[in-house]
Parts: structure tokens; sequence; C-alpha cells
């Protein structure tokens, strides 16, 4: 026996996580599913500063969510610009400029990146605890005194033409586009984050419009501070009221318009270039988010029991007719109403219908039939013991953390919402299934090729 | 723009950073792609934190693609697959899966060119009952011809519709690295190829697995907060179990190094051209020069930041595209963070740089941009602030490859295989002592901007062949006016560099033409 013991204490690891589940036969419910203290400030401007002191020696993740999306571009012609100056942030300031700033970063040996999406924007750093002082400082700085020229700009639209163009060859992207675009008619959701291709083809052109951007939306009312890891609260309050506090208020308000019900089934088509499998995706009108209404709670608990790979339907189509090799369904968390996406990659092009018909005749089971108790339970289960196994890093619960506050602006509303998924019966399921799952409320794409060499089918 | 980040599911643990110490480490260490015979009981490496509430396993076998045999290739991952994803003698598929479900319990399998894994991981509420699930996944596993199937057809669905249809970036990568390694164990793609897989039986799974998934090919990795008994319950399963025996891999024949430029221009309809360049080293973790080049691919093009030369002078400056990075070891991401993937040692490994689609018309620009600046990095040397800088970076960026437990498993694991004691203390204790000087020296040895197989997915293979041949400028095409007059002083270099495409060597082939056979 060769054995190799490599003990923590060597390796300067601190005892982990306090999971606070722990039964045998599934967690208990009431149980504080994020169990970690939060503390909370709301700065004088606005800016909601959030705490999370977490066992992470020496480590610290920064983390701002500008609840700046997709969903606020509501003017023609302006698609994918809130993605867009997302990455006119690292252009820098007359302070730091962005070479300045990249050295800085790289001094700290710090991971740091930005992501965009429907409802928000967010901008984070992993690094050092001792960094946090001149992390606030520089990124303050752009958050307050962004500058940058009009060629800096033009250049920058054509890396996030790349960025567009990196995803074009996958068939989810164009389905996405495609969907989005067909069962929405004014609201925002309309377009996906990248937005559409004719309008980052013209974002050279909209330099004057991108300091207008910037003025309205990257302001403290609009904007979460989280910071996790090795950190004592007040120290950062103080931190942060320095750094953060002279930043000015702003006055812009948007009014997002409200799409209308859609009153028929839309069905799209996609031919696609290249060999692919048969994609097939619905999309059905769906909530908002909420933790306490229970429509989107439910929704997620069915997502699991319906589409996930203990569902019923996964054996049929995945492991027992083999008809699928991938099968997804769920909501995502939105501020407003947005789309439950049931999609499925089909093995052979004359299943489709077939394929179909198990998708409608799921839906319709879970409006005519309660689903199985000792289902419901797993699914509890599996779903509060997921969520708490990902919370293993600071960067992780920080991220986790982030999806909450930008919704909720409330650290503790992932407790509310396990809260939510424990009240909730079969009879509960059956009423969100019946009020969503209706056909005239849904869109239906379809991507296929007719250059498929092969479909891998019983080779 | 980059999605939601989905935490990795392999994870729970404390973060490692400022306190991380050299350490000393003892018990066994493989000789670099020499499986040692351990007819008494088994390798082993154990990574215990008592706190923590979930236990993680790595079940590393020393066994890839590059054992597969002749016409079956494919054969090591879709074995692995059947481990992970197949049931065991006593569960179906579809059983394990409800059984793990309330427990959020997983298991899952990597599969590259020298070593499977078996991975898993359970809330040490549920050890007693994820367990034996694991347990029997590997020692007793089902084989059921269903499985096979649906395994099978996933695998070649990935070669056929995923990386010739829709994955230009990857359809890429795997282009370079077939053509980097022809005649050689590392020349299919780890998942097969079509005709390999179409071949393959259940029984010649079941042999390869009896064959090669052997108590002397196996590091079973365990981590986290598990009981101190349960170390000797899973010696004793696993020894019992396997068979002795694992030929010792065969030594790899030395790569060939490209002559001049050896274009791979793949033609299919696409928007953009996605670039893969590179060639082998004769240089792994093990070896001294090692650390250096680590500093100066940093330098050059560290993966998803904005610190690398090719990063701020492709996209920043010129906005030719979304990314530019060069690695000098095989590389794969860990999901959505910028971080590698452990388990996927090599006993040889190849330099490149990765050039994210480029728009057809400044595509040629992009690739004399590429080799441009690694050969000014290998003409000039590395600059003494970005040495001081990266090396400054990787020092403290370093310690965030492994922030989980079972990262910092798999890691352990991986050094093993290299006959280190610890990869990630040898960086801390290493680049310190080292110097410009010896990054230098490094890079001349090793690097070179000529001789390199180029990997292009774009839309006239041909037309791009033919130019480069001609020897014509490939100017960037500026959409806006304003660039600076250093940048577009700098591109008339670029566009002028010398490529000397070896014809002979060179080749225009569509997507099916990778994969078959």
């Amino acid at each position: 026996m060769l054995g190799a013991f490599y003990s923590l204490a060597l390796l300067g690891l601190m005892s982990p996580l306090p999971l606070m589940l722990s039964s045998a036969s599934g967690p208990p419910q009431g149980a504080r599913v994020f169990p970690y203290p939060t503390h909370r400030k709301v700065l004088g401007n606005g800016l909601e500063v959030v705490v999370v002191p977490f066992d992470s020696p020496g480590l610290v993740a920064h983390w701002i969510i500008v609840r700046v999306g997709s969903r606020n571009e509501i003017e023609p012609g302006h698609s994918g610009f809130a993605h867009f100056f997302e990455h006119m942030m690292f252009r820098g300031t007359q302070k730091y400029s962005e070479e300045r700033y990249n050295a800085i970063i790289k001094q700290m040996g710090a991971d740091s990146n930005a992501f965009t999406s429907d409802d928000l924007t967010a901008y984070h750093i992993l690094a050092g605890s001792a960094s946090l002082p001149q992390i606030m400082e520089i990124e303050s700085d752009r958050f307050m005194n962004l500058h940058y020229e009009k060629e800096a700009f033009q250049k920058e639209a054509r890396a996030v033409l790349g960025e567009y163009n990196k995803n074009f060859s996958f068939p989810e992207s164009s389905i996405d586009e495609k969907l989005y675009d067909a069962a929405f008619q004014i609201h925002p959701y309309k377009h996906t984050t990248m937005g559409f291709l004719r309008d980052i083809e013209d974002m050279p052109n909209q330099y004057d419009y991108s300091l207008m951007f910037y003025d309205r939306y990257y302001r403290p009312e609009h904007c979460i501070l989280l910071v996790v890891g090795d950190v004592q609260p007040e120290e950062v309050f103080t931190l942060a009221e320095r750094s953060y506090g002279p930043w000015k208020r702003g006055s812009y308000t948007i009014r997002i318009p409200q799409e209308p019900p859609q009153t028929g089934e839309k069905q799209v088509r996609i031919d696609w270039k290249n060999p692919t499998l048969p994609y097939l995706t619905l999309g059905y009108h769906g909530p908002a988010f909420s933790v306490s209404d229970k429509d989107m709670p439910a929704l997620d608990l069915i997502s699991q029991l319906a589409f996930s790979e203990t569902s019923p339907l996964y054996r049929k189509l995945v492991l027992d007719d083999q008809l699928v090799d991938s099968l997804s369904g769920g909501a995502a968390d939105r501020r407003d109403p947005n789309l439950f996406v049931i999609s499925a990659r089909i093995k052979e092009p004359g299943a489709i219908a077939g394929v179909q018909a198990a998708l409608d005749a799921t839906l319709e089971d879970l409006k005519n039939h309660p689903v199985d108790p000792g289902r419901l339970d797993a699914t509890k289960s599996h779903m509060k013991y997921s969520f708490q196994m990902r919370l293993d890093t600071a960067d992780s619960v920080a991220s986790t953390l982030a999806h909450i506050l930008e919704l909720t602006s409330d650290p503790e509303a992932y407790n509310e919402l396990y809260r939510t998924y424990d009240s909730l019966s079969a009879a509960d399921l059956q009423e969100v299934a019946r009020k969503y799952f209706q056909k005239e409320h849904r869109t239906v794409v379809l991507l296929s090729s007719d250059k498929a060499p092969g479909n891998g089918k019983k080779p | 723009m980059t999605r939601w980040r989905t935490p990795a599911w392999v994870a729970l643990a404390c973060a490692v950073f400022l306190g991380m110490a050299s350490m000393a480490c003892s018990g066994s260490q493989r000789e670099s792609g020499n499986n040692p015979s351990t007819s008494a009981g088994i390798d082993m490496t154990l990574l215990p934190s008592k706190n923590s509430p979930i236990i993680y396993f790595r079940i590393l076998f020393h066994v890839g693609s590059q054992d597969d045999p002749a016409g079956k290739e494919g054969i090591t991952a879709l074995t692995a697959a059947l481990l992970a994803q197949g049931g065991t003698r006593s569960l179906t598929y579809s059983e394990v899966l409800q059984t793990l479900y309330p427990m959020a319990a997983r298991i899952d399998y990597q599969a590259d060119k020298e070593m499977v894994v078996v991975t898993g991981q359970c809330h040490r509420d549920h050890l007693d009952r994820y367990y034996p699930i694991l347990r029997d996944a590997v020692l007793k596993p089902r084989f059921d011809p269903a499985d096979f199937s649906r395994l099978r057809d996933e695998a070649v669905n990935y070669l056929v519709n995923g990386l010739r249809g829709n994955d230009d970036e990857n359809l890429g990568k795997w282009a370079l690295q077939l053509s980097l390694y022809p005649n050689h164990p590392y020349g299919h793609v780890d998942a097969g190829t079509v005709q390999g897989l179409k071949s393959m039986t259940l029984a010649d799974v079941q042999a390869h697995y009896r064959n090669r998934f052997t108590r002397d090919a196996l590091d079973l990795g365990l981590a986290g907060g598990y009981p101190g008994d349960f170390v000797g319950q899973l010696k004793q399963d696993f020894t019992a179990a396997l068979p002795e025996g694992n030929p010792s891999a065969a030594p790899l024949p030395s790569p060939k190094m490209p002559e001049g430029i050896e274009l791979v221009a793949v033609s299919k309809p696409c928007i953009a051209t996605a670039i893969s360049a590179g060639f082998p080293i004769d240089v792994t973790r093990r070896d001294d020069d090692w650390y250096a080049l680590l500093v100066a691919n940093s330098y050059l093009g560290e993966h998803r930041t904005f610190n690398g030369v090719l990063m701020n002078e492709l996209r920043g400056k010129r906005g030719l595209n979304y990314g530019d990075y060069s690695y000098g070891e095989n590389f794969i991401q860990e999901g959505g963070t910028t971080f590698p993937v452990p388990n996927i040692a090599r006993r040889q490994q190849y330099f490149s740089f990765w050039l994210r689609p480029i728009p057809h018309q400044n595509a040629l620009f992009g690739l004399r941009g590429g080799l441009y600046y690694l050969d000014k990095l290998v003409r000039d040397g590395i600059p003494e602030d970005g040495f001081q800088q990266t090396r400054s970076f990787l020092l403290t960026y370093s310690k965030l490859w492994a922030q989980s437990l079972d990262q910092r498993l798999g890691y352990l694991q991986d050094s093993k295989f290299y006959g280190i004691s610890d990869y990630l203390s040898e960086v801390q204790r290493r680049l310190p002592l080292l110097t410009k000087e010896q990054v230098d020296a490094a890079v001349r040895k090793h690097l070179q901007s000529k001789n390199l197989v180029v990997a292009m997915v774009t839309e006239d293979g041909s037309a791009s062949l033919q130019t480069l041949l001609s020897g014509k400028p490939t100017p960037i095409h500026y959409e806006s006016p304003g660039t600076p007059s250093d940048i577009l002083g700098e591109d008339q270099l670029i566009q002028k560099f010398p490529v000397a495409v070896n014809q002979q060597h060179s080749r225009v082939i569509t997507p099916a033409d990778l994969f078959e056979r």
C-alpha cells in the first residue's frame, strides 16, 4: 500500500463550512438553508452594502451588482447595450488608466471579471483580503469616474461582435435569440443579453448614447456592494463609506413596457446550416420571480419533478427509448414575467413528433394528476442539499447571494424561498401547472438541419 | 458576457489562499509515465478535513485514450462513462439516479490522454448510503447493453454533430491536437473516432475494463470529512475487488516537430475564423524549465485575463475578437471559472495559442499577430517589469487554482504523476528564486515562432492557404478611424510578418475529414 497523507494544517487550510443539514432522512423543514450570518447597511447615497464573513483565510470576494441588464434596453436600436457597457467599464479612468487598472489587478494576483444578464450586470474580484482597501479604491473610482475616448469605445464594440461570433456556432444561441424574439412583443426580454446582431454591428456609432447610459444607471441607488470572505463587517462598512460614499445619486427612472398576454401558439422553424441533431424547444409564459408567491417556487419544483434525470420523462426519452440525448425544463428567475423553457435534443428527426407528444403528455399529467408525495419530498431534499453543497468557497457564496440580492435586496431571501418550497403541496403544483402550461401561451421552436450526416443512433 | 456561474458540483472546502504553507509530503510518488506495480495494496491520496461536511472521491486510473487499441478509439472514455453513468450489478442506472437524488450526491467522470477519473461527492450524512453505490459503480459495473448503446450514441454525436457541426472553437483545438500527434497515441479525440466507436462492442469494453482498470493502475483519492475508519474499508474493498496488473504505459514516440507553418484549414459555414496554433514541447511540470515557462506564458497569454500581451494587443488595442490566450500545457477550463481542471496530466505537452473567432477579413492578420507577439517574446525576452509583475501575479493567483478540497486533491494526484511532491507548493518555492535571465533562456530553448501547426476553422480554407502562400501582406481592416499611430505602425510589421507555409504539410479539409477513423 502506498498511501499519501496530506495534512490540512500544513496546507494552511482551515475548518470550513458550517453546513446545517444534518438529517440522514433529509434536511429538516425550516432549517436555514443559507446558514451564514449577513450584515447589511444602506449608505446615504442609496448604495446597499452586504457583508458575509466567511471562513476563507486571507481571501475576499468583492462584488458590485448593478441592476441594469438587457431588461433596461427599451429604446430601439440599443439591444445588447448593457452587456457592451460592461466591457467599457474596463477601459479606465483619468486616475487609473486601463493599463494601470490591469496592472493593479495583476499585482494583486486577483481573479477579476464581469457578466451581464437580463436584469443585472455584476463585477467581481477574488483576491487576498489585505487588498480590499485597494480594490474598493479602484472599483469605486471606475464606478464614479469612468472615462474613455471614442476610439477605445469603437475598438471594444468590435470585441463585443467577437463575443457574438464565438457564440454563433452553437445552435442554442440561435434558439434563444429566436424564441424570445417570437414570444415577446414589447417587453425588452424580447432580445437576448447579447442583443440583436444589427444593433451589435451599429454599436461603434453609439458613443454619445454610452455616456448617457453610464449617467443613468451607474448610480449608487441601482447598485449593491457585496463582500464575502475573511473580513470584519464594520471594517468593510467603513471602507465602503470612504470609497463609495461620495458617489452621487442619479435621477433616471425607467418604465418597462408590460407584455400583454399571448393569445395563440407561435411556431418558429430554424434551418441550421451545419450538421446538427434537431432541437425542440417550448417556451411558456411564466411568472416573475418571487420568494413568497407560490408560482415560481412551484415551477422550480416542477422543473425537477418533470425534467430532471430522475423524472419519468427522462427515463422514457433518454434512458429507455433513447430518442433524446439532452432534456431540460425550467424557468429563469427574473424581475418581470419570463418564460418556462423546455428543451429536448432529439436523436432521430423522425422522432420529433413523438417527443413533442411526450412533452405535451407530461404537462397534461402535471395538470391532471397530483405528483407523487414521495417524489415531492425527495425533490425538496435534493434542492436543499444541492444548494448547500455548492456554497463551498467565498466566491461561490458571493455568486449565489448576488443573484438573490439583485432580485430582492434581502440576504435572508433564500431562507424564505426554501420555506416556501417546504410549504408547497402536490395540489399547489397542479394548480400552477394548470395556470401556466397552456398551449396558447407557448412558442415552439424547432431547429434542424438537412445536412446531418448521421444521428448517432444505433451506430 | 458570461452566464451566471454555476459553482462546480465537485467542491466543498475552505479556500486555500495566503495561508498556504509549503508542505512536506510523504507517500507514493509515481514516476512520470511509469505506473509501478504495487502488488501489496493500492495507491491512495488522502486529504482529510474533519470539519468538512462533504466527502470527495477522485478514483483515478492511469489509463487513457493513449491506451485505446487501434480501431477501438474511444474505448477508455466509454468504459469510464459506463462506470459513472451506467448503473451497478444491483441497480440500473435509473435506480442509481433515483437513489442519489434526495442526497444531491453525484457520480461523474473525466477522461483524458493518460488518466480517467471517476469523481464523486456526498454530504457526510449520506456516506453510508452513497458509498456502496459509488463502490459498485466502479467495482461492479452493470455493463448493460442499453447503457452501452446510449453512451456510445452520445460519444458519436459529440464528434459528428457537436465538434464537426456546432463548436468551432473546440473543432479548431482538436484539429490542432490531432495534427500535432499523427501516428501517435495522443492522435485522436479522447471520446474516440466515429468508426472506432461504431465498431466497438460491449464485450470489448468489458475486456478493456478487466485489463486496464486494475488495482495497480489506481490512485484512490479521498478528501473531506470522512470518518477515520473509512479509509481502511475503502482500501479493503478496492484491493479485494480489482485485479492486479497493469501493462505499463507504452513509451511514447517523440512527436514530430512541425516544419515551417503547417496549415490545417477546416472549411465550413461560419461567420468568423477560429484559430489554434502550437507545437510540441519537451517540458512538463516535473522540469525546472517549466516554472520559467509558466511565467513566460502567463506574460504572453494568461487564460481569460487581461494580463497577457496577446489579449491586450489583439483584443484590447485592435478589437479583433473576444479573447486571445496562450498555454504551456494542455488546458481545460473548469466550468465557468478561469482555472484549469485537474487530472489531465500528460507525459508530453505542447505549447499553443488560441485566438477566439475573428471576422474572416481580419483572420490572417490575427494569425500573424499571434506569431508576431510570440516571436517578439522569443527574440526580446520578457521585459523586466513584465517579469516582476507576472511572477508576483502567479504567486498569488496560483493559490486560487485549487480553492476547494476536491480540486486540491486532484492537484495532489497530478503531482504524483509528475513525480513532484506538490505542484502548488513547487510554484511557491520556485518562482521567488527565478530570474528574468532564466525565463528568457527557457523561452529561447523551448519556444519559437517559425514551426507551428496552425488550425483554422474558416469559411474558405483554400483562400486562406493561397493568401498565405502568396506571401502578400494581410492588413487589418478597421471599421472606424482613430487608431493611434504607434499601433498603426506596428500593424505594418504584423501584416507582413513572415509566415513560411509548408505547402506539402498543409491541407484544406472539411469537418467530415476529421474524427472518422
